[in-house]
């Protein structure tokens, strides 16, 4: 029970049933003055108005007249809720149906007074009207009991609303109460199966919009990211082991059989050499982890400013070319429509450098790669790379973009795996995803990105000429 | 030139100031910063290096904006163990003049600092450049050879402009990325390499010496002599 008073949502509904009681008495209470005020005023003024008849007949017969007037109406009177007294000065009944002067003064006016009436069962409260006639008191009253009825329903009624309030509410509120327990509860549970390690869980979501399902869209939003996170830790921790390890390995035995052997000068220099280049691939994966992280992390969102899309792609393509003249491959590019977008012009570089690399690696000799940047209708900028190289396999799709992964394509060829993977890291800060399409035969890389809807900053193509006394190369990425 | 190196790792100090040496420079070294800071504001160095964490109260970038307040001018490279990119931004903000990530090949420390130290003794954007009978009009973008018109893209032209304003230099195949194509990161192949050799069939081919040289484990370097 104690559990039940707790609840959220039944102290809601004690509150709104509080609040709805309040309201009703709010509501009641001037109904409740303004009928009261208006019966008594009227009531007041029939008894006035019946006192006037009777002086009127005091005035043209004289007392006797009036006694006999006021004999004959007790006698014809059925339902006897009028009460007549005529007295003389000294209070004593000349004629009415009370036996004595009640308890009210003997000053005209109008009174409230509780009378004990024959034959009328208990007290009754009754509004009486004090008419002085020369040295006789007149007293006119009525019973108010024709009222009673409408009094007591009008209480009646107030109760019985009082109490449907009360229960619906609290009925309302524990309905509501399991409604969202059970809704909690299986959010609970989801959210206990993921504190015990099982990421695969999620809360369960209806189509409605309402707030539980909101949030509830958000947390498994939330659990996407981590899992991926995760599961990302878990295979750069697989594939470090791997990856990382292959080098060192290389070094340590190179560097052991240094030592063994101690060969000529000569071929120690060209040892030491190949000791070097291995840790330079190791520094070189740190690098990428590092860089990946760091992306990973969200952090260099700060970093966004107005880049033009083409510009980096040409830069890139150029960058490429006499790479791609060395294999005899067709490097070409193109840019279609307004290409300015939103993003960090370093990592961008970097994805689409990626990418031709890629793309470099994989097509054979006298192949071609297509870039091309093109406005979507959206607003935002796509950046393709496409190859007629071997493409690769849908179920290898989702794969190349996880950290080392290396196909068996790439068994052989220079890289450490993760160029894909940066790309995907880098497209994802972006807000879009690396889409991989075949072309059949080929590979389609699109990278989606932001167009620039805030206004720039700064320009980003201010770049710096080299060896100018500027901050070197980075003017580009400062805010 | 004469050189102060503020580095706390004693490995990383002897490595450094021997490689110094043998390249014929002589350096100071602090291994903490408050000698840092005394030596840096006391002495003429031409050029200073600052390792960005040290031990103490003092960090490399607070000592790099004491000197600069102080009315230091003296070009600055900052070696660092933090690779982010705004970490980078950060210390070139401090008043650093470049940046260099540990672990870094000395090759690439000794390039750098030599390019540090020809910037700041001035450089005329406009003076036409020379290199043995190769010749560089920036202004008109004119390149020739001994009598012979060399027609360059824009881009060889960079890449031969910073070669050839850093004649007698190593330059690495990092500083041309960053230079010349502003890339700051590591395209892991040797584009570099394909470029250099495109560039070296423009203006060597058919000439009886070579002017632009392979240094062996460091880069490249435009030279005369």
């Amino acid at each position: 029970m104690t559990s039940m008073v707790r609840s959220s949502a039944v102290t809601l509904a004690l509150g709104y049933v509080a609040l709805g009681l309040v309201a009703l008495v709010l509501f009641a209470a001037p109904l409740w003055y303004a009928w009261q005020g208006t019966i008594r005023e009227g009531r007041a003024e029939i008894l006035q108005a019946d006192a006037q008849r009777l002086s009127d007949v005091y005035r043209r017969e004289g007392i006797e007249g009036l006694r006999n007037f006021i004999d004959a109406r007790i006698r014809m009177q059925i339902a006897g809720d009028r009460i007549l007294l005529l007295t003389d000065a000294s209070g004593h009944p000349l004629a009415g149906n009370l036996d004595a002067w009640p308890s009210v003064p003997t000053a005209p006016g109008d009174y409230r007074v509780q009378f004990d009436l024959r034959d009328k069962g208990g007290m009754q409260a009754v509004l009486v009207h004090v008419a002085s006639l020369g040295k006789f008191n007149l007293l006119v009253g009525r019973d108010n009991r024709l009222f009673a009825p409408l009094e007591k329903r009008f209480w009646y009624g107030l109760t019985g609303a009082i109490a449907v309030l009360f229960i619906a509410g609290l009925l309302i509120g524990v309905i509501t109460r399991r409604a969202l327990m059970s809704r909690v509860d299986s959010i609970r549970q989801t959210v206990s199966a993921i504190i015990h390690g099982d990421l695969k869980h999620r809360l369960p979501t209806h189509l409605s919009d309402d707030e539980l399902n909101t949030l509830s869209r958000t947390i498994n939003g939330m659990l996407d990211q981590i899992e991926q996170l995760v599961h990302g830790v878990r295979n750069v921790s697989n594939s470090i082991a791997h990856d990382l390890r292959t080098p060192l390995a290389e070094l340590r035995s190179r560097l052991e059989e240094l030592a063994l052997i101690r060969p000529p000068p000569e071929q120690t220099f060209g040892e030491i050499d190949g000791a070097v280049a291995d840790v330079d691939q190791v520094i070189r994966i740190f690098d990428a982890l590092l860089r990946l992280a760091e992306i990973d992390a969200g952090l260099r969102r700060s970093g966004f400013v107005a880049v033009d899309a083409a510009d980096l792609a040409a830069t890139a393509v150029e960058f490429y070319a006499p790479a791609a003249e060395l294999k005899g491959i067709a490097l070409t590019f193109r840019a279609e429509g307004p290409t300015a977008a939103a993003g960090d012009p370093v990592l961008l570089a970097q994805a689409l450098s990626n990418l031709i690399d890629n793309a470099l690696k994989f097509t054979p000799n006298d192949g071609r790669i297509d870039v091309s940047v093109q406005s979507r209708s959206g607003g935002s900028v796509d950046i393709s790379v496409a190859d007629n190289g071997p493409g690769i396999d849908d179920a290898e799709k989702a794969k190349v973009v996880e950290r080392f992964y290396r196909g068996d394509a790439s068994r052989g060829t220079p890289g450490v795996g993760l160029g894909l993977s940066l790309a995907q890291a880098v497209a994802k800060l972006h807000g879009s995803t690396l889409e991989l399409s075949d072309l059949n035969p080929g590979l389609r890389v699109l990278l989606t990105i932001p167009a620039d809807s805030a206004p720039p900053a700064q320009p980003a193509s201010d770049v710096p000429a080299p060896s100018s006394p500027a901050l070197p190369g980075i003017a580009a990425t400062s805010p | 030139m004469k050189i102060l190196l503020v580095e706390d790792n004693e490995r990383v100090s002897q490595f450094v100031i021997k490689g110094l040496q043998e390249a014929g420079h002589t350096t100071d070294h602090a291994a903490n910063g408050r000698d840092g800071m005394f030596l840096g504001a006391s002495e003429p160095y031409d050029v200073i290096v600052m390792d960005r964490m040290l031990p103490g109260d003092i960090d490399g970038l607070a000592i790099i904006e004491v000197l600069r307040k102080a009315g230091k001018r003296t070009p600055i490279l900052i070696l660092s163990a933090l690779s982010d990119v705004d970490d980078r931004i950060r210390g070139l903000r401090s008043g650093g003049d470049d940046y260099l990530t540990k672990p870094f090949a000395f090759g690439e420390l000794l390039a750098r600092l030599d390019a540090l130290h020809r910037r700041a003794h001035g450089v005329n954007h406009e003076l036409p450049l020379a290199v043995g009978d190769l010749h560089m009009d920036p202004m008109t973008r004119k390149v020739s050879r001994g009598d012979r018109q060399i027609t360059l893209q824009p881009r060889e032209f960079k890449l031969l402009e910073y070669l050839m304003r850093h004649a007698d230099q190593v330059v690495t195949r990092t500083m041309l990325l960053e230079n010349v194509w502003d890339y700051h990161f590591d395209p892991q192949t040797n584009v570099v390499d394909v470029h250099i050799s495109k560039l070296r069939q423009k203006i060597d081919a058919e000439f009886e010496r070579p002017l632009l040289r392979t240094v062996r484990n460091a880069g490249y370097m435009v030279t005369a002599g």
